[in-house]
């Protein structure tokens, strides 16, 4: 039956197919971040610190790179990914690039990312961030307390912590850049 | 997710270990096609084409990932060079090959479109395997879902895309061997294959939370598959069009040259 198609019913299908293509490519555009974190409970304040979901963050002082102590609490009013990792970690070095990227793109609405790098020497963690251009705020857990406060068994670990100062996400492994900014996306629009 | 598989010092992940065995599967069954539809000779021109569309395939792949990664590529370009499957995109894996090896069978003289329609009966298969693997590395995953087949990924129960994508290369591959059955203008099953894969992207890329993007949220993966569904249409537009000219060949034309 094709073969008895002339020119212009071939144009009237390309015509076609390509309008309408366009048209579902449109209506299916990606809308945003999507939401997958469930609203923490009221009472969750008022739980014990700990690593786990809606529990407050435990709290904890490091030094950073310059060897000025930097504490978790003092970032309470943002929202922060702690990522616990170390250089010698494939993954960990993998997912480097995307998160900073994500900071620039959401520090100014109030995000922070503190990654705590896992009992190195402070030389070697400077000359990575340097290598790969990393302006976060790096902590040195040098006898990875840190780790173990927050029951660290994976590199690298990441949790994303709220404005309140409640554990909302934990993920053990790498994350792709689309989920750690859809996670940072909600978590910013949930105001204070 | 991210099953690692260890021998002594060296980690497989075993998501690009299924990937490597669906490349290395697919042109085994490819170079079987080959020989059964052309003979050992066919099979050899074949064979001569691998490297260098594996090689565009890469190169395509990772470009196309990158290209749209760029503010974190463009920083340290030396990431187009890491070797990780998880930072390629398949569009570009695909229209890198392509056009490797059509390139390199014109420079060599095979004929491109007879190995092309082999391709096209392998490689679904190889997808459908390839896809799987995304699955175990958890690469190519889908937005949040409530229906009741959504998996558990990354903090919720999600569309499992990689899934919809192999099913859909097994359903092509399907319809691709039926069609080798009729008579068919040679590199049909390739432009079939084409069409058949771009309508895919269209219609399953929606659903994946990973999507390269452009701006506006545009999905760069669905422009690919519409190009080349549209190339496929216009490759068979001019195939009718040319088989209805020289059926209509005035009649002396053809007795004076019998």
């Amino acid at each position: 039956m094709i073969s008895t198609w002339r020119a212009a019913d071939w144009n009237r299908l390309l015509i076609l197919v390509l309008l309408g293509g366009v048209l579902l490519i449109m209506l299916t555009r990606a809308q945003g971040a999507e939401t997958t974190i469930p609203a923490a409970p009221a009472a969750a304040a008022a739980l014990a610190p700990a690593a786990q979901v809606d529990h407050p963050a435990p709290d904890f002082t490091l030094s950073d790179l310059t060897g000025a102590p930097v504490s978790l609490s003092a970032f309470k009013g943002q929202v922060v990914l702690l990522n616990i990792w170390a250089t010698w970690c494939p993954p960990c070095r993998a997912e480097m690039p995307a998160m900073q990227a994500i900071l620039e793109q959401y520090r100014e609405r109030g995000f922070t990312i503190l990654a705590v790098n896992q009992a190195e020497d402070a030389a070697s963690v400077a000359a990575f961030t340097q290598q790969y251009g990393l302006t976060f705020t790096t902590l040195l857990d040098t006898d990875a307390a840190v780790s173990r406060a927050y029951q660290v068994r994976v590199l690298p670990s990441s949790f994303f912590i709220d404005r309140n100062g409640l554990v909302r996400v934990v993920y053990f492994g790498p994350m792709p850049r689309s989920v750690i900014a859809g996670t940072v996306e909600q978590l910013l629009q949930e105001g204070r | 997710m991210y099953p690692l598989i260890e021998f002594g010092p060296l980690r497989l992940s075993s998501g690009g270990l299924v990937v490597l065995i669906a490349l290395f599967g697919g042109s085994w069954l490819a170079g079987r096609i080959a020989t059964w539809r052309g003979g050992s000779a066919l099979a050899e021109q074949l064979e001569r084409c691998f490297y260098p569309a594996l090689l565009g395939a890469i190169v395509g792949g990772r470009l196309w990932y990158g290209l749209f990664n760029l503010d974190l590529y463009g920083r340290q370009p030396l990431q187009f060079l890491a070797l990780s499957f998880g930072n390629m995109a398949w569009p570009g894996a695909l229209l890198g090959s392509a056009l490797a090896g059509w390139l390199w069978c014109r420079w060599r003289g095979l004929p491109a479109a007879a190995l092309a329609d082999c391709v096209a009966l392998a490689l679904p298969f190889a997808l459908a395997l390839g896809y799987t693997g995304m699955l175990l590395s958890g690469e190519v995953f889908g937005m949040p879902t409530s229906l009741p087949w959504g998996i558990t990924m990354l903090g919720a129960a999600r569309h499992p895309t990689q899934l919809y994508y192999a099913l859909a290369a097994l359903g092509s591959g399907a319809l691709i061997w039926r069609q080798m059955q009729r008579t068919l203008p040679i590199g049909s099953l390739a432009a079939i294959y084409a069409a058949l894969q771009g309508l895919s992207v269209l219609l399953i890329e929606p659903l994946r939370a990973d999507s390269l993007l452009l701006p506006a949220g545009i999905r760069v993966a669905q422009i690919a598959g519409l190009a080349m569904l549209l190339a496929a249409i216009a490759w068979a537009r001019q195939q009718s069009l040319q088989q209805a000219r020289t059926s209509q060949l005035p009649y002396p034309e053809i007795t004076q040259e019998g």
